[in-house]
């Protein structure tokens, strides 16, 4: 027998309708479908992950600790700045960078600055800068403000830089060529290092750190009891 | 080489910068419809309808273009989620619409049949389908997984945004499909199928994203900042967009829809109770 199919929408002419089920009721379904799903990818991205998964620190743990250094550098005003005595006992963070970081820099201290403002922990951000031939006292400060006035930029001759960082163990920043335009790059270690109130950088967290790490970190890091001064 | 907007880590600039795989897609899009048009033209007198669609459709590629290339591309892929926001409404809200209304019907149907996909389409035409399909793709692809993996590469960014354009298709086919045995008949169920299916639900992964406690996307929180825009506040901005950012379109066309509704039913009631006053005062014949 012949199937007279209808060539424009390639389904057969004449052929019995299929039972209707209600619009409403197909609409009632898919709702009541769609809210179940979406109650459940709200309970899905709200579950804490069992604390047995959940990593101890974000940060590297720094085993030896380095001793807070004492620097030879100025601040923004111009001002000496002895890291170890002016932060001593403070919980201090520690970033070595430049403001004409294309990248990496301008992400951890707004990352920080938004972790900061979410716990009530008392920290100090000293960012120093590893460019001290363009980041002026004037213009550490003016970049910094945009993030936060109340982070610390220090600057100094690139020998009292270096010996900061080396006496922390980081790698001591390098400036790359310069280019036509007289524009260059500086490498540098793009880790927060993280002074406890023992005077010991116990951690050191890399670039790409989220801020809900920080926000579940530094109100441990402030009272974990075995990074507290000795009495 | 760049060749479409991803995620690239650099500091933003304002200078313009070009990605051709974009403007080869457009001019594909172009030349394609154009051929078509040409072809068409050889056998068939174009009428005033399909001058029109021309209208729609360059409206749609413009809007398409805007959406894709930079500025709105590349803030959207690697910077700031309100923006990534922006180019999904542009996608699935006007450039879709637009290029559906400015596809004529002689243009699809050949390329339907060859393909032998009518039942397909039948099928995801209708509303419940369609709806259900939009809203999965809306929240597979703003899963944080999705966006912080895709959106790297220049070749996951294409994909993601090749999959927003079909579900914008997708979302309007029971409305403005150039095939008109696909339009859902009813104008109540168009009004409430919109309604639900691009208004009311994406108000669900809206919510999460305005008052989520955390930067969702690794991409855009690590990204360096924008207009002093912290992460924070651009992800809320994203969520307040996903909630509110379809109103003004939805509504736009559910008033529309509801207007011709109604002068479609007023003009037949007035066929109707002229063609009754035709027949009662219609003398009867002499016998």
């Amino acid at each position: 027998m012949a199937v007279i199919v209808d060539t424009e929408t390639d389904a057969p002419s004449g052929s019995p309708a299929p039972p209707r089920v209600p619009t409403w009721t197909l609409i009632a379904f898919a709702l009541g479908g769609l809210v179940l799903l979406g109650i459940a990818a709200v309970a899905i991205a709200w579950q804490e992950e069992p604390p047995a998964i959940r990593p101890a620190w974000g940060g590297s743990v720094l085993d030896p600790a380095p001793d807070r250094p004492a620097t030879d550098l100025i601040d923004t005003d111009g001002a000496p700045f002895d890291l170890r005595r002016a932060t001593a006992g403070q919980l201090t963070l520690v970033f070595f960078g430049y403001t004409n970081c294309p990248d990496i820099c301008s992400v951890q201290m707004a990352t920080l600055k938004q972790s900061l403002d979410r716990v009530e922990v008392p920290a100090k951000v000293v960012f120093v800068t590893t460019d001290p031939a363009r980041d002026t006292p004037e213009r550490l400060r003016s970049w910094l403000d945009s993030f936060d006035p109340a982070f610390t930029g220090l600057t100094g001759s690139e020998a009292a830089i270096a010996r900061a960082q080396r006496d922390m163990g980081v790698t001591v920043a390098v400036a790359d060529e310069v280019e036509k335009d007289g524009a260059y790059t500086v490498g540098h270690s793009s880790a927060v290092y993280v002074f406890t109130t023992d005077d010991r950088a116990h951690l050191a967290y890399p670039a790409g750190t989220r801020q809900e790490l920080w926000t579940n970190d530094l109100p441990r890091i402030a009272n974990e009891a075995a990074w507290q001064p000795a009495s | 080489m760049t060749w479409w907007c991803s995620a690239t880590r650099e500091l933003w600039s304002w200078t313009p910068r070009a990605y051709p795989g974009i403007w080869l897609a457009v001019a594909i899009l172009v030349g394609s419809y154009l051929v078509a048009t040409r072809r068409h033209a050889r056998h068939h007198m174009l009428t005033g309808e399909d001058r029109r669609k021309w209208i729609w459709f360059g409206l749609g590629v413009a809007v398409l273009w805007g959406a894709t290339d930079w500025p709105i591309g590349a803030l959207g892929a690697g910077y700031l989620a309100s923006v990534h926001m922006l180019q999904y409404l542009l996608y699935t809200l006007v450039a879709a619409p637009l290029l559906m209304l400015g596809t004529p019907e002689w243009m699809v149907r050949p390329i339907v049949r060859r393909l032998k996909i009518h039942g397909a389409l039948r099928t995801l035409a209708r509303p419940i389908v369609a709806g259900v399909g939009f809203n999965l793709v809306l929240i597979a692809t703003h899963a944080p997984w999705t966006v912080d993996t895709f959106r790297t590469s220049q070749f996951g960014s294409m994909a993601l945004d090749l999959v927003w354009l079909a579900s914008g298709f997708l979302l309007w086919i029971p409305l403005v499909s150039p095939l008109p045995e696909l339009r859902h008949p009813s104008p109540a169920v168009r009004c409430v199928y919109l309604f639900l299916a691009s208004g009311a639900i994406p108000m669900l992964p809206g919510g999460i994203l305005t008052f989520a406690s955390f930067p969702l996307y690794r991409i855009y929180e690590l990204a360096p900042r924008v207009w002093d825009l912290s992460a924070d506040s651009d992800q809320q901005l994203a969520g307040i967009l996903m909630k509110v950012g379809n109103i003004p379109i939805v509504w736009s066309v559910i008033f529309v829809i509801f207007v011709k509704w109604a002068t479609s039913e007023r003009d037949e009631r007035l066929d109707a109770s002229a063609h009754r006053r035709d027949t009662e005062g219609a003398a009867p014949i002499a016998g």
